[in-house]
């Protein structure tokens, strides 16, 4: 069965981009959210099975979302989605349990790759 | 690359071009407002990696310049001036460049190296370090032995630290992995690393170590990780545990012999590495509702089915059947037609602010420009417009304000002696009234003089010397509104960019809009726009004229009257009537239009029905042959071959399924 994928990003543009990625895959995005605090709602509404978390974001910043994410569900597979220049967050992130990140630009083998490692596939 | 990419990129650099230009502006105010910088810091974060998406080098390391400045003004390691939001207002203006050459070429012409260099220096002279942002040569080693060095470096206190934690089963390893040269954040992956082998064992020593993994600069950070690990594992599963993290190009594992015996006398405690953690703490309860982004020509077509809708019920009213159900029906449909269209009139409307918002800037370059001190006050940025109108009106108010600026708030010298404070102000407000949106632009400084602009208007040939004499100070002023007029003898590169007034008069009449000049001298000019809410559907009156329906918006209407001819009075040679003291002339509608009937007979006539109506500031009655009713109408063009009919701006569908011309009052005078 498909995967469901829960896309967070402040940019639309950012979250098209990893849309159109899975697109084909059997990862299915199920639900997107633009913010941190959008993305804990979403994720208690969807229980998806993979989280792409966009790390800069107004309102709730993407750390802050994995962590809340996994108080909701220790079992959580999230991916940190992150810039050059922003090692020290993504470490915190990994730190507080993301699985692991990808950087961008984005490359598509790349994002494939780092889903494809979270579930052992 | 991908149009649909490319679009929501444009659409998105335009927003976050925006929170940068709104942010820095608002950052000028309060250098020591946090949240402005971390809002200007995110929008260029976003940008830059948009533009690192779609292939943009020179957008991309400009924005990531821009960042790191950011990054260090956030963190107080670099001083906030003058020069510094000069500096990022000419990055914005960079950024802005690029993104016009990508829409216009689909490549970046705007050089950005020139400025990198600038800003580096800046940053090294605003934080008294220098700056570092070339290339950190890569500390790779060409020959992996071994993660021998760190092996053989260990110290007496580490091995005794490896005694500690050693179990009976346990292996000592020397381990180097490497990671592939084109790995990202090679520092986030070396603390995998780290973390995957301290899940599995117990990391005595690492290089680099996690301090410097969490504080060192990314580019400081080589592809090779070594690490002493106690494990229980054998050195094949651990060689699996470490191949299973993305980016890990090799892994080499040694067994390590240790020599105890000077260290096995002593014990001592051991602290474990205590964990550390970096929260940023942001809170704010805003709720977004999420949004969807739709094509306008979408909406136009919308609003349009709606006209249509619209037009159709009232048609179906005009049946007047005798049934009960129909009535019911109209009635539904009355209501469901009503909301549909007030909905998508909502969707259609975006606050002004979009417009206004750019407008700071302008004004702070302006004002600099040309060493004078301006203060502009924004009102009513909130106030909602149709978005074609809203698009429209960039232009004027650009115009006005430019003008504003340049030609009405006086040198800093001229305002003292005047005994008017040195800085002079600008209100740009809008405000919504009855269905009508006003807009004005008011500034306090030197004001129009009439006189001197009928003066200008003569000597252009606009207007004759006899002309004048008639007139009043009001129309006067509006000679600046005169094609071909310009008030100052040289053109400044200012104001004196081709548009002139007459442009700004006739683009918000094309938005069935009207424009109004109030000044007084030394006090200052007041432009004020009025605009209809909406453009496509209206309230109007609908009137007889000649045996022919015409509709006129009832925006335009002040009242409506009917008169007894002997209410007439004559003021040189023009029929005016007295309407609450004030003197209103009275014209023939069917002359205004040039029917074809014969003019002059309402006199005959017992009761002679009028509208009155506004004409800018005035008002004048209209004599009609009948007044209809009230409705809604749907406004069409005519077409661009009827574009210049007088009086005449457009045509409905009225419910018989005839058409009606729609009044275009504001020229009758």
């Amino acid at each position: 069965m498909a995967k469901k994928v829960l896309v967070v990003d402040d940019a639309s543009f950012m979250r098209m981009m990893i849309k159109n990625i899975l697109q084909g895959t059997d990862y299915q995005v199920v639900a997107e959210a633009g913010n941190g605090r959008e993305a804990v709602d979403m994720y208690s509404e969807h229980n998806p099975d993979l989280v792409t978390m966009d790390i800069t974001m107004p309102d709730m910043d993407g750390i802050q979302a994995v962590k809340k994410i996994l108080e909701i569900d220790p079992g959580a597979n999230v991916i940190m989605c992150s810039a050059m220049g922003q090692q020290a967050m993504v470490i915190d992130a990994v730190e507080a349990g993301a699985k692991d990140f990808i950087v961008k630009p984005f490359k598509e083998d790349r994002v494939i790759g780092a889903i494809k490692k979270v579930f052992n596939e | 690359m991908d149009e649909q990419y490319l679009q929501m990129f444009f659409d998105e650099s335009d927003e976050y071009i925006q929170v940068l230009n709104e942010n820095i502006l608002a950052l000028e105010q309060d250098p020591d407002d946090k949240d402005v910088i971390n809002s200007i810091f995110r929008a260029a974060h976003s940008l830059k990696g948009m533009a690192a998406t779609m292939g943009f080098d020179r957008l991309t390391s400009l924005t990531h310049k821009l960042e790191n400045a950011l990054d260090k003004i956030r963190n107080d390691e670099l001083k906030l001036d003058t020069e510094m939001i000069d500096s990022l207002f000419a990055g914005l203006d960079l950024i802005t460049s690029i993104v016009n050459d990508i829409k216009d070429s689909g490549e970046e012409l705007t050089e950005v190296q020139d400025y990198v260099d600038e800003l580096n220096e800046m940053i090294a002279s605003h934080s008294g370090e220098v700056a570092v942002d070339s290339v950190i040569s890569n500390t790779d080693n060409a020959d992996v032995s071994v993660a021998n060095d760190v092996v053989l470096d260990l110290s007496n206190d580490e091995k005794e630290e490896i005694l500690d934690n050693k179990g009976e089963t346990d292996y000592i390893y020397g381990v180097l992995v490497e990671l592939e040269e084109d790995s990202m954040l090679k520092s986030v992956r070396a603390y995998m690393v780290l973390k995957t082998a301290a899940e599995v064992g117990y990391i005595v020593k690492s290089s680099p170590t996690r301090d410097e993994i969490e504080n060192e600069d990314d580019d400081n950070i080589g592809r090779e990780i070594k690490f002493v690990l106690i494990s229980h594992l054998a050195a094949e599963e651990l060689e699996n545990e470490l191949f299973d993290i993305i980016d890990v190009q090799d892994v080499k594992i040694d067994n390590v012999e240790l020599d105890f015996s000077e260290v096995k006398k002593n014990k001592a405690e051991k602290s474990s590495s205590s964990k550390k953690s970096k929260s940023s703490s942001n809170k704010t309860n805003v709720e977004v509702s999420p949004t969807v982004r739709v094509d306008i020509s979408k909406l136009d077509t919308l609003m349009n089915m709606v006209g249509e809708l619209l037009i159709n019920k009232t048609r179906l009213e005009g049946l007047k059947l005798e049934h009960d159900t129909y009535n019911d029906i109209i009635g539904q449909l009355d209501r469901v037609t009503m909301e549909l269209h007030h909905v998508v009139m909502q969707i259609r409307m975006v606050p002004i602010g979009g417009i206004f918002n750019r407008f700071p800037r302008m004004i702070r370059d302006l004002s600099k420009e040309l060493d004078k001190e301006v203060d502009l006050i924004i009102e009513g940025a909130e106030t909602e417009l149709d978005r074609s109108i809203i698009d429209e009106l960039a232009d004027p108010l650009v115009h006005l304000l430019r003008n504003a600026v340049d030609h009405g708030i006086e040198q800093k010298d001229v305002r003292k002696e005047k005994d008017k404070p040195v800085e002079g102000k600008i209100l740009l407000k809008a405000y919504q009234k009855g269905s009508e949106i006003l807009i004005e632009v008011e500034d306090d400084g030197k004001g129009l003089d009439g006189d001197k602009l009928a003066e200008k208007a003569i000597e252009k040939g606009i207007t004759t010397r006899e002309d004048v004499e008639n007139m009043d100070e009001r129309e006067k002023l509006h000679f600046v509104f005169a094609p071909g007029f310009s008030t100052t003898e040289e053109v400044s590169d200012v104001s004196g960019r081709g548009v002139g007034m007459d442009v700004v008069k006739s683009v918000v009449e094309s938005l069935d809009g009207q424009i109004m000049i109030e000044s007084e001298k030394d006090i200052g000019t007041r432009f004020t726009i009025s605009l209809p809410l909406t453009l496509a559907i209206t309230q109007a009156l609908m009137v007889k004229i000649d045996d022919e329906i015409f509709a006129i918006p009832l925006n335009a209407i002040s009242e409506t009257l009917t008169i007894t001819p002997d209410r007439l009075k004559q003021v040189r040679g023009q029929d005016v009537i007295v309407l609450r003291d004030k003197t209103i002339p009275i014209k023939e509608a069917a002359r205004q239009l040039n029917l074809d009937v014969e003019y002059g007979k309402y006199k005959e006539l017992d009761e002679i029905p009028v509208v009155i109506v506004k004409t800018g500031e005035r008002l004048v009655g209209l004599v009609i042959d009948e007044l209809l009713n009230q409705q809604e109408i749907v406004i069409k063009s005519l077409g661009k071959y009827l574009l210049n009919v007088e009086h005449i701006s457009g045509a409905t569908i009225v419910g018989d399924g005839d058409v009606a011309l729609i009044l275009d009052v504001r020229n009758i005078a």
